[in-house]
């Protein structure tokens, strides 16, 4: 039982939530069935501990950190954003850096430095630092599903398992996956719940996470890991107006972000083309500048010109390259893994929508509401609350991470063309001063 | 007016003569009595294109019979001139209209470069060879360029005076009967001599060879550079082009968005702006190529300068080789003896020795010969001579007026850069201030 509610999630990150729709119904009946006693208990673990963590944090005095990421935000709504505006309330920083490239006999891989400042009493010493590969960050992405599943896990980078097509070991893509792992870690660290899960206590403490994980499947499959949502079977009929409202906006923005991304990839394409050309046109003119006598200056002076754009071109494409396209790949991954919640959510009220039911159905008499109905109920509610707490933050984080990533577009495009302007007129003189000067 | 064509004058090294001319030249830009052609501005003084403001206004779909009445259509071109003397009392001379068509503007050339082989005779604007020579931007392109052609001709300082030309502009009735009885055509040299004075003159002028060998490189270069231009202009369309997509996907996400909709919304409008205006921007380009193809063609007729010369050379060559060989054959009567083996010397050998009467009379014949030779060799000389100074000089002329074209296109590419530069920093700076409002 145990064991199989260990590996039962594991389809879930990777295939998403079609494994839960399409999931046969004999054997979804069957599952439910046993997993039943194993799940009802489980809102009494964990539902509290997260409602705690963040509804109740204030009347029971709980850490001020726990309060603090809710204020910072709505802080941070009012200062517009800036990552470093709340470091006075922040109390755990963590950051990959220094990639290394480890080539073993089976295997080649890199391993990302985690460094980790804190002053949380959940841990023992003030820093760590630990490496970690990929591997370890999906293990962590993974587990974090798992213990919270009523939480928006944010996204890792794609995996790229198809060799060959990217070359993993290029400075470039290390570079870019670096960000993004950080950036993940950094969200994990800003979430007001998920920053104090253990697992991801663990992840950035211990010294040996293979060992943790190995003999965590044993030892943590008998508390929270076996709580999970794996329910299936029962079908929604209809999602609340506000959560069909969620499912709707996400559905468009995944396919906006999508086209987006095309056109980005597409403009990158073409500004790529544009260069090989403007390469080979700088050049002409230098050429011609060889067969003239008065015109050799100013026909040299336009093809260093061109030779200038060249250079401001390449960096406006490495920029767009290097920080535009991973953020948006970054939130279309976003767009899923909410789409995933909200999904576990509708199974969840599902569930109960059904129990609800057969209750009804079985005894019309009673006024009174068994117990586990009650605890599917409140399960519902908490799933909602986190649920809509995290839109609203991930809302925040979204828009001031686009304001953010479209300004820096264009600020690159207008450095860009700052730089083709200054090349163009700093020529004008040498094209203009010699009939004078003759 | 008297003659613009520098006249010869005496038979100095070519080099003093150089120098001599353009001591000349100050004196006559002092004394304003004839234009220099070596100083374009002070040649416009005295040419017709000062007298006469002369414009291509109009083209006008024709049909009608050729000359093997097969009907056709064609397209008609409105010449305008009006004198422009009576300037300073403000009266307007009436403007004299008439039509000519290509091939009449073909014809006028034709006969030009054969009349003043020593000139560079400026070039018509291409002969399209296929596709639509009814389209109206091609029409509206050859329009400008047939302008360009009649308003360089009119400021050549020589060209200007022709009387073929003069009635061009102004006889419309007549004029091809006109030209053809100059008979300049017989003067035409055909192709293939020119081809063999070029395999077979000895002595070239290094000058000329020098101008040839720059006339093929300022073709190949321009003709690459065209090129080369013409796909860049393709690749920034496109950049331009893709970035239009963002102006409808902007304006698509910002309908799902609240705080973020209206920033959205508008960057997508300049988003469109921005793809639009290199609409403009490559249309004010295709002037500059028009600009760079005149010398491409110019070039053409910079060589047919330097063919000329080849054959002028060649034929001065041949004389001077006739005239050896019949002084050759003159020693050898006169002394008897047979230096070289000749069929003459055989068949003398076979048939017995010639009477002295005879071979009195043979000399004398030779002897007239020679004289008359050498006199054809004085005057090919001179005429050769004559050819290089004022071909020199309208080349010196002509390298004058393409610097200073040139050098005009190439600030009026840089400030189509800098205007182009100058709309994108507005467009990316109004796009960056409707996203900091997200």
């Amino acid at each position: 039982m145990s064991g199989g509610a260990a590996s039962a999630p594991k389809p879930l990150p990777s295939s998403g939530p079609k494994s839960l729709r399409e999931m046969p119904h004999p054997l979804a009946t069957s599952s439910s069935e046993e997993m039943g006693p194993a799940l009802t208990p489980s809102p009494d673990l964990l539902l509290p501990r997260s409602i705690a963590d963040k509804d109740l944090s204030l009347p029971n005095g709980t850490p001020v950190d726990t309060s603090s990421p809710a204020s910072s935000s709505s802080l941070l709504n009012r200062l517009q954003l800036d990552d470093d505006l709340d470091v006075e309330t922040r109390d755990l920083f963590v950051t990959v850096d220094d990639p290394k490239k480890h080539v073993c006999t089976m295997e080649t891989y890199i391993t990302y430095r985690v460094t980790t400042k804190t002053t949380r009493a959940e841990f023992d010493l003030p820093e760590y630092s630990v490496r970690r590969r990929y591997q370890d960050f999906d293990w962590l992405r993974n587990k974090l599903e798992e213990s919270q599943p009523t939480h928006l896990i944010p996204p890792l980078p794609e995996k790229f398992v198809v060799k060959g097509v990217v070359d993993r070991f290029s400075e470039e893509f290390v570079e870019t996956r670096r960000k993004a792992l950080d950036k993940f870690l950094k969200r994990i660290t800003d979430h007001p719940v998920l920053s104090f899960n253990e697992h991801f206590n663990v992840f950035l403490t211990a010294k040996d996470l293979n060992a943790y994980k190995k003999q965590g499947m044993a030892l943590l499959s008998k508390m929270g890991e076996s709580v999970k949502y794996v329910t299936g079977g029962y079908k929604l009929r209809t999602r609340p107006l506000e959560f069909a409202a969620i499912g709707d906006y996400l559905d468009t923005f995944s396919l906006k972000l999508g086209t987006i991304d095309r056109i980005a990839q597409r403009i990158i394409k073409e500004q790529l083309e544009y260069l090989v050309e403007l390469r080979e046109y700088g050049p002409v003119y230098s050429t011609w500048g060889g067969l003239e006598v008065d015109l050799s200056e100013p026909l040299e002076g336009v093809s260093a010109c061109i030779g200038n754009c060249c250079t401001a071109l390449e960096e406006l494409s490495e920029d767009m390259t290097e920080d535009f396209l991973p953020v948006l790949r970054e939130y279309i991954l976003y767009a899923e893994s909410m789409k995933n919640v909200l999904k576990k959510r509708d199974q969840v009220q599902a569930e109960y929508e059904a129990k609800l039911e057969a209750v009804a159905l079985k005894r019309e008499d009673r006024p009174k509401v068994p117990a586990d109905v009650e605890k599917c109920q409140d399960r519902v509610e908490c799933f909602n609350a986190d649920l809509k707490a995290d839109m609203e933050r991930w809302q925040n984080n979204k828009r001031q991470d686009f304001r953010q990533l479209l300004m820096g577009m264009a600020d690159k495009n207008i450095q860009y063309y700052e730089k083709c302007l200054t090349a163009w007129e700093s020529i004008i003189p040498l094209l203009q001063d010699k009939p004078e000067t003759k | 007016m008297e003659s613009a064509e520098p006249e010869p004058s005496g038979s100095r090294p070519e080099e003093e003569e150089e120098e001599e001319e353009e001591e000349e030249e100050e004196e006559e830009e002092e004394d304003g009595a004839l234009p220099a052609p070596e100083q374009p501005s002070a040649a416009m003084e005295d040419c017709l294109a000062k007298k006469m403001e002369i414009t291509v206004s109009e083209a006008e779909k024709r049909t009608g019979r050729n000359a093997m009445n097969i009907q056709e259509t064609y397209t008609a071109y409105l010449i305008e001139t009006r004198a422009v003397e009576s300037q300073s009392e403000g009266q307007c001379a009436p403007v004299e209209s008439l039509w000519r068509r290509y091939s009449e503007f073909e014809l006028l050339r034709n006969y030009l470069s054969v009349t003043y082989p020593h000139i560079v005779v400026p070039p018509l604007p291409e002969k399209r060879l296929s596709a639509d020579n009814m389209d109206p931007d091609f029409v509206e392109r050859r329009r400008i360029g047939l302008e360009n052609f009649l308003l360089r001709v009119a400021s050549h300082p020589v060209l200007c005076q022709d009387k073929i030309f003069y009635a061009f502009l102004m006889q419309e009735g007549g004029w091809k009967e006109m030209v053809n009885e100059t008979g300049f055509q017989l003067k035409a040299d055909s192709r293939l001599k020119a081809l063999n004075a070029t395999f077979r003159v000895k002595n070239p002028d290094k000058r000329f060879t020098e101008l040839k060998h720059y006339s093929d490189e300022l073709q190949s270069v321009i003709s690459h550079l065209l090129r080369v231009r013409a796909r860049v202009a393709d690749r920034l369309y496109g950049v331009y082009k893709v970035h239009g997509n963002y102006g409808r996907v902007f304006s698509e996400w910002s309908a799902i968005e609240k705080e973020m909709g209206d920033g959205l919304q508008s960057a997508g409008h300049h988003m469109d702006v921005y793809a639009a205006s290199i609409d403009d921007i490559l249309e004010e380009e295709e002037h500059y190529a028009d600009q760079l193809k005149e010398y491409l063609f110019y070039a053409e007729a910079l060589r047919a300068v330097c063919r000329k010369h080849e054959l002028m050379q060649y034929d001065l060559e041949m004389a001077a080789q006739d005239l050896t060989s019949k002084k050759q054959q003159c020693e050898e009567l006169a002394t008897g003896t047979v230096r070289t083996f000749s069929l003459k010397g055989m068949t003398s050998k076979l048939f017995g020795q010639e009477t002295p009467e005879q071979r009195e009379a043979k000399i004398k014949v030779l002897e007239e010969q020679i004289q008359e030779g050498e006199e054809q060799l004085k005057s090919k000389n001179l005429e050769g001579r004559d050819f290089v100074k004022s071909a020199w000089a309208d080349i010196e002329r002509f390298k004058e007026q393409k610097n200073h074209d040139l050098k005009e296109a190439l600030i009026s590419y840089a400030v189509m850069q800098i205007s182009m530069c100058k709309k994108g920093i507005q467009v990316w700076t109004n796009a960056k201030e409707c996203f900091s409002k997200m």
